[in-house]
């Protein structure tokens, strides 16, 4: 690929030598950056509002867990008033709980059916999603077009090796949707957690009474009931239906009559919340233990081998449950529902599994001459670690990563499933599983059947993106490596 | 020689993993912030100090925490495994054990076999016809079958089992019930019956009915229980032919003229089967682990049962005891393993050195 016959402004470019600074070849010809930005930030003010809230209430959860002297209210307020910046996709834009006034829809978005507002949403959310995908990808082609100084960098071909990997690419799709439905869970529900599940007596909705005749008013709590799944033709709402009130169940109910899509949604957060810190924390422990091993060796390495071994020798799905019983009920086990608790134990068991896969490439990497020469030449110890190391197992770091990421998953599942791991109000996937485990063979089989398809899927993606990413990487590399970790435990 | 000397390094390497991970079980229960006397005295008397005091002293949580770590690990060293507190209250837990483990090894054994069975087969299939439609469906299947929770999976089957009759009807056309199949058994889940080989365990011959009956039981659980492995065995079975495939001594096998059966049952099978023994083995891993939910969802009264409700309903010690017993396990099952792989493949001694 040559950057300068590409260019619409050859001149430009072609005085530029490779020398200059990112910011001066940028400069030199701004045009394609100008144009990308300003997309890009168009893009992002379509959804400002919710990142600033989404920031406001992380500060306030903060504030209200750490013990300190700060005024919680100051920032509740802030994240009030970031509610208030309009977004695109939001409930309040596309509203799709409205009632029948007899006539026609009211307060649905341009007075379509509920069920249409919802999917056009829906479908906006993830078509904003992955436009923004797409445009971010623009630009990191335009930075390999005309600002990057080499023609050619050993990552491109691994991008394009990635680009053919079909089986790679369903996996990044898979994720990334699971991703979205994470990130835009509150949009993305036919109704919120907290009117559905938190406080359902404090909120009331309308719906056309065909006996009166008239919309009338009834709290979501007797809504819920009057809607539950339990198994028999008359008490059930299926999946795609509405209930007698009106409201629209993309997912149908659970037994409690609230909303399953809602539930999975809020669900998908916290699994993904857990599962990204508990990963990134023992990618953090493994890889720092395996460049320490791989750099001194003998003794050093010794010790990490008798210690990972021990971890290891704890069935990991009981160490969990000890953990998770051991640790309910303290101060650190009720931080965000006891999601974060979680995320600590899995990252505290799970590392070793991890570090076993990076020790390999880590040991490989200091026996090369490069790592002998910045020894010799003085260099210190964590620098030669973190600049000539680092960077050849970050690889093994991302394949891990995703496989470790979908077991992690199953695991909370499985746990949440058992009633531990995060504090019972909080939606989790494997309670809806539990919580459908005697209608699975009536008319209510949706409620354990889709949160376990969906558990399939999105580890499946997981594994797929693993496989694709290690290909990429490495073509000739064992395709089968690293089982244990992809499977949380057993769970 | 060298293959002694690492056998012998392997098992002094054991000795320091099965002392610290049995020192991080009593650190965590021990000194974590649970107070495991209000756990046995439940909610009848939390605020009783007296009460409180005297069960402290009953399970010696009142000695300073070096002696009481001291006693710990010589107890469970010698096997003196103590009495529960909580869950049977003052049973040996020694006797818990030989009652509930029975099942669990049961349960183990068949879904090793299942999967084994079941799992290496097709993966050699998928690789001796690489890249067909055959492969491609095996292969997704086994990736699927992988991804799936194992507590799910059991629910799911256990609805179709429910549904037998309905399910035979439709596809065969002939009402088949699960429970009168070949053998009758009560109820789909639940404990196997194993008692009819205390004390004679030529009965498992002598009794066909029985063992049938037994292992009908326990099968949809150990088919569930072994789905990981044998996700993870078929892609490793498939991986090891088509590497065997393009050795050289396969081209030269085919050159001297080798029949094909001949190249494939001895040249090709015997030693793609090398990679897949650590496999398995490590598989107890996953078993330990996942009969937890397994157990739960079958309504079988194992070790993973045990444990589980052990660590619910606070009983510490048994939950120590049983963790104590899973790091042996697992540790001499690991032992096996490198053992059986340096009878299999007797480089691995040099290398690994």
């Amino acid at each position: 690929m040559s950057t300068i016959t590409d260019s619409e402004d050859p001149a430009a470019i072609a005085a530029l030598d490779g020398t200059e600074s990112f910011l001066e070849r940028v400069l030199a010809y701004p045009r394609p950056a100008a144009v990308w930005t300003v997309v890009a930030l168009a893009l992002f003010a379509l959804e400002a509002g919710a990142v600033a809230h989404f920031v406001a209430t992380l500060l306030v959860d903060l504030v209200r867990a750490l013990p300190g002297t700060y005024d919680p209210a100051a920032f509740s307020r802030l994240a009030s008033a970031t509610a208030q910046v309009p977004t695109l996709l939001s409930r309040e834009t596309i509203p799709n709980a409205g009632y029948w006034n007899g006539r026609s829809f009211v307060g649905t978005f341009l007075q379509l059916p509920p069920h249409l507002a919802w999917f056009l949403r829906v479908g906006l959310v993830y078509v904003y999603s992955f436009a923004f995908v797409a445009w971010i990808w623009v630009g990191f082609d335009r930075y390999r077009r005309y600002y990057r100084a080499a023609d050619w960098s050993p990552r491109d071909d691994v991008i394009d090796r990635f680009r053919n990997h079909y089986w790679g690419i369903f996996g990044l799709v898979v994720v990334f949707m699971f991703v979205v439905m994470a990130v835009f869970a509150p949009a993305l529900g036919p109704t919120t957690v907290e009117k559905n599940m938190q406080n359902p007596y404090g909120h009331t909705i309308t719906h056309w009474d065909a006996e009166q005749n008239e919309p009338t008013q009834v709290t979501v709590g007797q809504a819920n009931r009057a809607s539950q799944s339990r198994g028999t033709r008359t008490n059930n709402v299926a999946p795609l239906s509405y209930d007698q009130f009106g409201r629209y169940h993309p997912f149908g109910t659970l037994p409690t009559g609230r909303d399953l899509f809602t539930f999975i949604a809020a669900g998908a957060r916290i699994s993904l919340v857990i599962g990204l810190l508990s990963v990134s924390l023992s990618i953090a422990i493994a890889s720092t233990l395996a460049l320490l091993s791989a750099y001194y060796k003998g003794a050093v390495d010794l010790s990490f081998v008798l210690l990972s071994d021990a971890v290891m020798a704890l069935p990991q799905l009981l160490l969990l449950i000890m953990l998770t019983v051991v640790l309910s009920g303290t101060w650190i086990g009720n931080l965000y529902n006891g999601a974060f608790v979680l995320a600590l134990i899995f990252a505290g068991t799970g590392w070793p599994y991890m570090w076993r896969s990076f020790r390999g490439p880590a040991l490989q990497v200091a026996q090369r001459e490069w790592v002998d020469a910045a020894r010799s030449f003085g260099q210190r110890p964590t620098a030669i670690m973190r600049k000539h190391m680092l960077p050849y197992i970050t690889g093994y770091v991302l394949i891990y990563g995703s496989m470790t990421l979908g077991g992690a998953i199953i695991a909370i599942a499985g746990l949440s499933y058992l009633g531990l791991g995060v504090n019972p109000p909080t939606p989790e996937w494997g309670r809806a599983v539990n919580a459908g485990q005697p209608y699975v063979d009536t008319v209510s089989w949706h409620i354990s059947l889709i949160p376990g398809v969906l558990i399939t899927l999105v580890v499946t993606g997981f594994n797929a993106l693993g496989d694709g990413v290690r290909d990429a990487i490495d073509p000739e590399s064992d395709s089968a490596a690293g089982e244990a970790g992809g499977r949380g435990g057993g769970a | 020689m060298s293959r002694w000397r690492y056998l012998a390094k392997r098992f002094l390497m054991a000795i320091p993993v099965l002392w610290l991970g049995t020192s991080m079980t009593w650190a965590i229960i021990f000194l974590g912030p649970i107070n495991p006397a209000t756990y046995v005295l439940g909610q009848t008397n939390p605020q009783n100090q007296a009460a409180v005091k005297a069960a402290r002293e009953r399970f010696g949580l009142g000695e300073p925490p070096l002696e009481h770590y001291t006693e710990f690990m010589i107890n469970m060293v010698t096997l003196d495994l103590g009495q529960t507190w909580l869950l049977y209250p003052g049973t040996p837990v020694m006797s818990l054990i030989f009652d509930y483990a029975p099942r669990t090894v049961w349960l183990g054994f068949w879904s090793v076999l299942i999967a084994v069975f079941v799992g290496v087969p097709l993966g050699f299939y998928a690789g001796l016809n690489s890249n067909s439609v055959s492969d491609y469906a095996t292969s997704l299947t086994g990736i699927v079958w992988r991804a799936m929770p194992n507590f799910w999976l059991a629910i799911m089957l256990l609805a179709l089992l429910v549904k037998s009759e309905t399910i035979t009807q439709a596809l065969f056309g002939i009402p088949i019930s699960w429970d009168t199949f070949l053998v009758d058994i009560n109820a789909i889940t639940g404990n196997p019956q194993l008692s009819y080989m205390q004390g004679n365990p030529l009965a498992l011959v002598t009794q066909p009915r029985e063992t049938l009956a037994a292992i009908k039981k326990i099968l949809p659980a150990a088919v569930v229980l072994g789905s990981a492995s044998m996700g993870n065995e078929m892609r490793i079975g498939r991986t090891a032919v088509l590497e065997t495939r393009s050795e050289q001594y396969i081209d030269t096998a085919k050159a001297k003229g080798v029949s094909g059966r001949v190249l494939v049952w001895k040249h090709i099978l015997r030693n793609a089967l090398i990679p897949l023994v650590p496999i398995v083995t490590s598989e107890a891993f996953l078993l330990i682990g996942g009969s937890v939910l397994v157990e739960t969802v079958f309504g079988i009264n194992g070790m993973g049962k045990l444990f589980f409700d052990a660590a619910i309903q606070g009983d510490l010690w048994l939950v120590a005891t049983l963790m104590f017993i899973f790091i042996i396990l697992i540790v001499g099952i690991n032992i096996v393993q490198d053992l059986l792989y340096t009878l299999i493949d007797p480089r691995v001694g040099y290398e690994r050195e």
